[in-house]
């Protein structure tokens, strides 16, 4: 530690920090620009000049350490005199269009200019311009000329953001931030340089002229759209939705928030929004009362039960609905007497159900990721399924962590992994368990090499392990190799809520059928809660095949959507933001949200409407006034903490013979998660939203006889879909990379198995 | 004897003489009254009548739709929406003042960074039935438009005091 003074108050501080570090420890302010915490010091923006005693000149606070005994003055003559200075050249060439800039009242350069900017202008010649650049649909460079040239952009892109695609062109005057040949920024966390920039340069693109900041009122809430639990401040303005910004939490988020969640209020109120119940009569869809729809639902789901048997009736969720709704849920199919109740849509292997002693999760916290040494990532599409968590994982890889893959796509991750091994899907079991006997047998090379040599080692299974026909064999495997390592194993969950949906119980029982045996083996009556079928669930063929066929199917949903196809009653529910509830995120963090806009329309909150449909089908123990007080039933008063746990046993592993023929790789697009994000227009009209392709080795497509971007047809089940082809040669060979979850892939099958792929 | 100094001054018709000479020294003295509406009194300018939105000589209207006068408005009585033109500039597609909320505080007037909202010397108007003093953007364009004269000369004696 080292003591120093700062404007005469005495502090503390560690060795190696910087002047205005350890200002803003004690509470004092500096002025600033171009510092920023979590990014690399540039010092190129001079306004925190400070007055040092013994030093001649003026120093910029954050680029100077600390030394013992230092004396600072933030606010002498000669400190105050340089930062006058620096502010009257920042301002010669920032344009004065304050009154239509879309961060004025939040920016940082007006709020500093009214402390050291002068009243009036010495400067007479004409400013610069920079003209405008066109860098995407999410982030808007329309205003360059405002830029300061701080460089947090460039430097947010290559430190945090993983690849540097803004960048400063040209010298002094000339000086611009640009991106690359004039192409767009596609980083799945590009959201986050608006908050950066000090100025109105760069400003979020779909909130342009929207409002002004200091109309909006600030409401706090959780992210529906991954299992970060990432802490929103939802901006609202005439109980509309109008910006998402992050809210810092060093625990999770840290300061930043991938554009997913950023942006996805935008498919909010969509013109396909669900305002209205409706219920088909006849063939036709008209809106209704809500007592005529619930009663009409009450009654279809009423005559099943007592007609077919209660077990002809499932519950389905998605796991992005809360642990309210998923409670309530599962409380009505089994007060009901069914026991088929699931939200693991995408999941096919569920043969660890009763296996597992406790609720899969991260297996340690998101902030302990920081800390670990070692990592194994089994299955996933890590940086465009966890944006934020890959972002940190690229932090602590600079720190020291040393991360192995093992995979069936080899997408850059945008940070160095040590190993990786990339094999087909019906291999990942075998790869996986020879990493598990070479970890055993202490073998000093390769992935177990490195996991052997940590001290605190993390294997994670991500999104493709779960959704894996052999997950749980991933999952037996994982642990071993956890033991071996004395290390933590865990899932990176792929909803909001998957953890609380184990919470939730809104996982079948003993008897009970799960989401892929419901869809297998159609029952004749469904309670969809905030699913798409066709692309929410494993097997859109066969998910699709199953609702058409059922008698009654019961839809809450926000949206209109495919369902007006199949379902019976169309009951409108409140998206996340028109709801109070709860998520418990991956790390097993209960985190609780209000609803910060009124439910559009007629729509209600889901756990309200299957509250009054428990009454009317006169059930016992549905009489709640509050969401708190279904949370704290769903809870039990227990921690939440006591119930994880990955421990698995009983599981064996087999490698399986592969079948002949290609297999099918599919990830679900970082934009196709949920309802709200496919929805969100800007969303999907970035690059990574574009329509899938088919991917496949050069050498595949060759055997097929095609050329990269060429239209190929795809078979699989009883469907087929024509796309272009692209190869790409990192794949391994007899692997068909085709997303699911989308639109133009609804109509294959299995996110896993075998696939044609011929000459269109 | 008060009594007969009571019957002598009414006899002489004093206390009238007296009334008549407070009459007659007005009658010749300078007139302060105004006879509104023929006559008016003299205003300044920076006289603070009813709203009006000003245009640039070359027709743009000139609200770019900050909102600073709504945020500064004491009353409330403004209420602006603004969007993206087709030309890409910002512009309001709503602004209006209740003059029923306004207190003509002048506030707007000095907020705004282009002289669009300005205060002019018009306050004869009226309206007839709730509503009428609702004032939209188009009313206050039209405003803008018939007094532009006035309000421009306003604006150039003032600028010197800015």
């Amino acid at each position: 530690m080292i003591n120093i003074e700062i404007d005469g108050k005495h502090i503390e501080t560690e060795n190696g920090s910087t002047v205005i570090e350890a200002a803003h420890k004690a509470g004092i302010a500096i002025p600033h620009f171009c510092y920023h915490k979590k990014l690399s010091i540039a010092a190129n923006c001079r306004m925190c000049l400070v007055q040092v005693e013994k030093a001649p000149k003026p120093l910029p606070a954050c680029a100077t350490p600390v030394t013992e005994g230092m004396k600072v003055f933030t606010h002498s003559d000669q400190a105050v005199k340089a930062q006058k200075g620096v502010m009257e050249f920042l301002l010669i060439n920032h344009p004065l269009d304050c009154p239509i800039c879309d961060q004025g009242g939040e920016c940082m350069l007006q709020d500093i200019s009214v402390g050291y900017g002068a009243g009036h202008s010495r400067y007479q010649e004409e400013k610069r311009m920079v003209l405008s650049k066109d860098i995407g649909p999410l982030v808007s460079a329309e205003e360059m000329s405002r830029c300061i040239n701080c460089t947090r952009c460039v430097r947010f892109g290559q430190e945090i953001g993983g690849k540097m695609e803004l960048g400063q062109a040209f010298r002094t005057e000339h000086a611009e931030i640009v991106s690359f040949l004039s192409s767009t920024v596609d980083s799945e966390l590009s959201g986050n340089m608006i908050d950066l920039c000090p100025v109105g340069a760069l400003t979020s693109k779909p909130f342009r002229y929207k409002a002004r900041s200091w109309e909006l009122s600030r409401r706090r809430s959780i992210s529906a759209h991954d299992s970060l639990g990432s802490n929103l401040a939802v901006h609202t303005k005439n109980n509309q939705v109008l910006r998402v910004l992050p809210i810092e939490n060093e625990a999770i988020n840290e300061c930043w928030l991938s554009d997913k969640d950023r942006f996805a209020y935008e498919g909010l109120n969509t013109s396909d929004r669900l305002t209205k119940p409706m219920i088909k009569q006849d063939g036709k869809w008209q809106e209704v009362e809500w007592q005529v729809a619930l009663e009409y639902a009450a009654n279809g789901l009423r005559h099943i039960a007592n007609g077919a048997g209660a077990e002809q009736v499932g519950g389905l969720a998605t796991g992005g609905s809360t642990l309210e709704e998923m409670y309530l849920l599962q409380k009505l199919m089994r007060g009901m007497g069914s026991d088929n109740v699931d939200f693991r849509l995408r999941q096919s292997d569920f043969s660890a159900d009763g296996k597992q002693q406790g609720t899969p999760w991260l297996g340690l916290s998101v902030a302990d990721i920081s800390r670990a040494d070692r990592l194994l990532i089994v299955g996933s599409f890590l940086r465009k399924d966890h944006p934020v968590l890959a972002a940190r994982i690229r932090q602590a890889v600079k720190k020291g962590l040393n991360v192995s893959l093992i995979h069936s796509a080899d997408d850059d991750q945008l940070m160095h992994i040590a190993h990786k091994t990339i094999v087909a899907p019906d291999a990942l079991v075998n790869t996986l368990s020879q990493v598990a006997q070479a970890v055993d047998a202490k073998q000093s090379d390769g992935i177990a090499g490195s996991l052997l040599s940590g001290e605190r080692v993390a294997v994670l299974l991500g999104n493709f392990a779960q959704q894996h026909p052999q997950a749980s064999q991933l999952q037996t495997l994982a642990q071993q190799i956890a033991v071996s390592t004395k290390g933590k194993f865990g899932f990176i969950g792929d909803a909001a809520n998957s953890v609380g949906g184990y919470i939730a119980q809104a996982t079948p029982g003993a008897k009970g059928m799960n989401a892929a045996s419901m869809m297998a083996s159609p029952r004749k009556a469904y309670v969809l809660l905030n699913v798409e079928a066709e692309l929410d669930c494993a097997n859109p063929q066969q998910a699709m095949a199953a609702l058409q066929s059922a008698d009654t199917v019961i839809v809450l949903s926000a949206y209109k959507n495919k369902a007006l196809d199949y379902a019976d009653v169309l009951l409108p529910i409140a998206p996340f933001t028109e709801t109070s509830g709860t998520f418990i995120s991956t790390e097993g963090r209960v985190q609780s949200f209000k609803g910060v806009v009124k439910p559009l329309g007629e729509a209600r909150p889901a756990w309200k409407v299957l509250r009054v449909l428990g009454n009317l089908l006169k059930l016992d123990g549905f009489d709640f006034d509050t969401s708190e007080s279904v949370r704290d039933e769903a809870l039990e008063g227990v921690d939440v903490s006591a119930k994880l746990s990955n421990a698995i046993t009983g599981v064996e592993v087999k490698a399986e013979v592969s079948a002949a023929g290609m297999q099918r790789v599919s990830d679900v697009p970082i934009y196709a998660t949920d309802a709200v994000v496919r929805r969100s227009v800007p969303l999907q009209a970035t690059a990574d939203a574009a329509i899938p392709k088919v991917w496949m080795h050069s050498e595949e497509l060759n055997n097929i006889g095609v050329k990269s971007g060429m239209n190929v047809k795809v078979n699989q089940g009883s469907g087929s879909v024509k796309l272009a082809c692209c190869a790409d040669d990192k794949l391994p060979k007899g692997v068909v990379r085709i997303a699911a979850g989308h639109p133009a892939t609804s109509a294959l099958g299995a996110m896993f198995g075998t696939i044609t792929v011929e000459r269109a | 004897m008060n009594k007969l100094i009571k019957f002598f001054k009414s006899f002489l018709l004093l206390e009238l003489l007296k009334g008549m000479s407070v009459t007659g020294k007005y009658f010749f003295a300078r007139h302060i009254t105004v006879e509104y509406p023929e006559e008016k009194t003299p205003q300044s300018f920076r006289f603070r009548g009813q709203h009006a939105q000003r245009r640039y000589p070359n027709g743009e209207e000139r609200c770019i739709g900050c909102k600073l006068c709504e945020a500064v408005c004491p009353a409330m009585a403004i209420k602006i929406e603004v969007a993206e033109r087709a030309d890409g500039s910002r512009r309001t597609t709503q602004y209006d003042i209740d003059l029923t909320k306004c207190i003509f505080c002048g506030f707007c007037e000095e907020s705004c960074p282009v002289d669009a909202i300005v205060e002019t010397r018009v306050f004869e108007y009226h309206g007839e039935k709730r509503g009428d003093l609702y004032f939209t953007k188009e009313m206050l364009l039209a405003v803008g438009d018939k007094h532009e004269e006035q309000i421009a000369k306003d604006r150039a004696a003032d600028a010197k005091y800015r």
